[in-house]
């Protein structure tokens, strides 16, 4: 799931900076220190869509570098058992399948892929039923239930099924 | 969603919403599965809640009695499943079956596909099974290849004498060729002959594997070479990072029955509980860097700008073996599939080789070692000789490095073979027997 909220964090910003363009600087270097990056709490941060204030640098003794307060609005991401996803397959093997959701990783063991589908190994390995009617394979896109999460430092961690109504392919690239 | 726009915003204000969500998800779940686990201690509620549901569901569908009711038996039973879940692998230590977050270590890992994904032992066991039946129905079995000195051969750029420069002015693109420079790292890699043809006729029997004492890095690399649109290995490729056991390797690993794996290796001892499977290849020396390390004095395939035979290479004769292998374990055996040996079959075409002779044995081994223990004493044995320790009429080889010693001069008088013991490694690699003039004890003194 999508949020928009406000979060705050303590730059550090080299007293080169210092000078007209020192909150470009500061809004910069958090963009690349936040964007990408993850927290068990808020999830994956997306985007940075808005500064909601700067407060007063402090200088630090010795280094001379300045530490900023930024209260900042962003847009997070992140995954919730009982959430529906769609996801992108990656890797399909005998023990299941691999799909990303942007930055999340999901795995669907094969537990908990319908029992009329069935692994076809080959060098495009694919689970399909037995009519033929739907394929998962590599680039599939699927939609799928999350029933477990784990959110690290940079990696977020999904298990999934697709053993549920309504669940499943939704779009085969090679049908298109 | 946008919290910013209408709600006061803090950051603990929207953390709390997060922590909110997150405990009323978890609650709706589990609410639901404490509803479940009423109903099933209770059988009289069992009846009532079904009765309800049923009705509801009629309410909504057309009326299909019997469907609905067979599909909400199966809801139940499949819920009484999940709650005893035997947790039977992890991803990212979470139960790959109910999500469950578990912290314990048991299992094996298979970093070759995910680096978080771990399997227990009996989940391994089912995917060998189901795995099996699959592979065997299109009539394939399970093939191990070794890169360095089995498909390839690598060597650093500065380990290239002055007799191999030419070769930095030779390499090809990714596409045709078969020695390459890679960008990635300084090294340069020639692809043994024929190993393309041999790659594309053994996927039609085989499920292969790489398995390299290489890293991950590499490894990934020589895949690429060897296999550039993934229609070989797929994610099949095990390297030293991955391996469960250090200087070893092992078909842990590998997802298939050990009664139908193959493996083909140039180092034995990689393979201690494995040599019942193994194809032991003659290794693969290139470049002069690698000879050396092998103890070589020669001059290098390199250096003397030659390569191995295409048509009759080694690659090729493993090739015609696998195939030979193949067709038994399929068209000849007369057994159940599913009890159907490939080490078996390794056994009896390997015992072919050197039927009927009878050899014997003059100054190979060290004193006061233990005949039998010998490796050419070994390989003769497997290779369908019988070795004996006593000159009699029957013997039909001598194999001796000396032409002087009692046992040669006495094969000379009664013109029995006299042989270098190169010639049962020969017949060993190339799995037939060879000429034996081209063995012969006078050979040695002439070089």
């Amino acid at each position: 799931m999508f949020f928009h909220i406000v979060l705050e964090r303590n730059m550090q910003l080299h007293p080169r900076h210092f000078g007209r363009h020192l909150r470009d600087n500061l809004i910069a270097k958090l963009m690349k220190d936040v964007e990408g990056t993850c927290s068990g709490r808020h999830g994956f941060v997306v985007a940075i869509t808005g500064i909601e204030n700067i407060g007063k640098g402090m200088i630090r003794d010795g280094t001379g570098f300045v530490t900023f307060p930024v209260k900042y609005q962003c847009v997070v991401f992140r995954p919730f058992k009982g959430e529906i996803l769609e996801a992108v397959v990656t890797m399909v093997n005998k023990m299941g399948f691999f799909a990303e959701a942007g930055p999340v990783q999901i795995f669907v063991s094969n537990h908990l892929i319908p029992d009329d589908m069935e692994f076809q190994s080959g060098d495009a390995p694919n689970y399909t039923t037995s009519d033929g009617s739907v394929k998962i394979q590599k680039d599939s896109e699927v939609r799928l239930k999350i029933i477990g999460t784990r959110v690290d430092a940079t990696e977020i961690f999904c298990i999934g099924t697709i053993k549920d109504d309504f669940l499943g392919v939704i779009n085969d690239p090679a049908s298109t | 969603m946008s919290l910013a726009t209408d709600s006061p915003v803090h950051s603990s204000s929207s953390d709390d919403f997060a922590a909110f969500l997150d405990g009323e998800l978890d609650s709706i779940s589990s609410a639901s599965l404490d509803q479940e686990e009423v109903e099933n201690d209770d059988g009289s509620d069992v009846q009532s809640m079904k009765r309800r549901k049923m009705e509801k569901m009629e309410s909504i569908e057309e009326p299909q009695d019997s469907t609905s009711h067979r599909s909400l038996e199966e809801n139940l039973e499949a819920s009484t499943k999940k709650d005893v879940c035997t947790h039977p692998g992890f991803f990212g230590a979470m139960c790959i079956l109910c999500g469950q977050r578990m912290d314990d270590e048991s299992g094996v890992t298979f970093g070759y596909i995910h680096k978080e994904l771990r399997l227990g032992n009996d989940e391994i066991a089912r995917l060998r099974k189901t795995d099996m039946k699959n592979l065997l129905r299109h009539k394939k079995l399970y093939l191990v290849l070794d890169l360095d000195h089995t498909l390839l051969n690598s060597t650093e750029l500065k380990d290239l004498t002055s007799e191999e420069e030419y070769l930095r002015s030779q390499t090809d693109s990714l596409q045709e060729g078969n020695l390459f420079k890679l960008d990635s790292m300084p090294m340069m890699t020639k692809l043994r002959p024929f190993v393309h043809t041999f790659l594309k006729e053994a996927s039609t029997m085989f499920e292969m594997y790489i398995y390299t004492m290489g890293d991950r890095f590499y490894a990934s690399e020589m895949a690429k070479l060897l296999d550039p649109k993934k229609e070989y290995f797929n994610c099949r490729v095990i390297s030293r990072d991955e391996s469960t056991q250090r200087h070893q390797k092992g078909l842990d690993l590998v997802l298939g029955q050990e009664s139908s794996v193959l493996i083909l290796d140039d180092t034995e001892s990689a393979w201690p509980k494995y040599k019942d499977n193994l194809i032991l290849m003659e290794r693969y020396n290139y470049f002069a860097s690698s000879c050396r390390q092998f103890g070589f004095n020669c001059k290098s395939l390199s250096e003397l700008k030659t390569d191995e035979n295409e048509p009759d290479g080694a690659l090729a004769t493993v090739l015609k073996v696998l195939k030979q292998i193949h067709n038994i374990f399929f068209d000849e055996l007369r057994e159940d599939l599913a009890v159907r040996d490939v080490r078996q079959v390794l056994k009896t075409i390997r015992m072919e080789v050197l039927k009927g002779c009878k050899i014997i044995f003059s100054h190979v081994f060290p004193i006061k070692f233990q005949a039998e223990n010998h490796p050419f004493w070994r390989m003769a044995e497997q290779l369908g000789a019988t070795c004996s320790t006593e000159l009699d009429p029957s013997v039909t080889h001598v194999v001796s490095t000396d032409i002087g010693t009692e046992k040669s001069r006495w094969a000379v008088k009664e013109k029995k073979f006299l042989v270098r013991p190169g010639w049962i490694e020969a017949a060993n690699y190339l799995w037939q027997k060879q000429p034996e003039e081209n063995f012969s004890l006078d050979r040695i003194k002439n070089q």
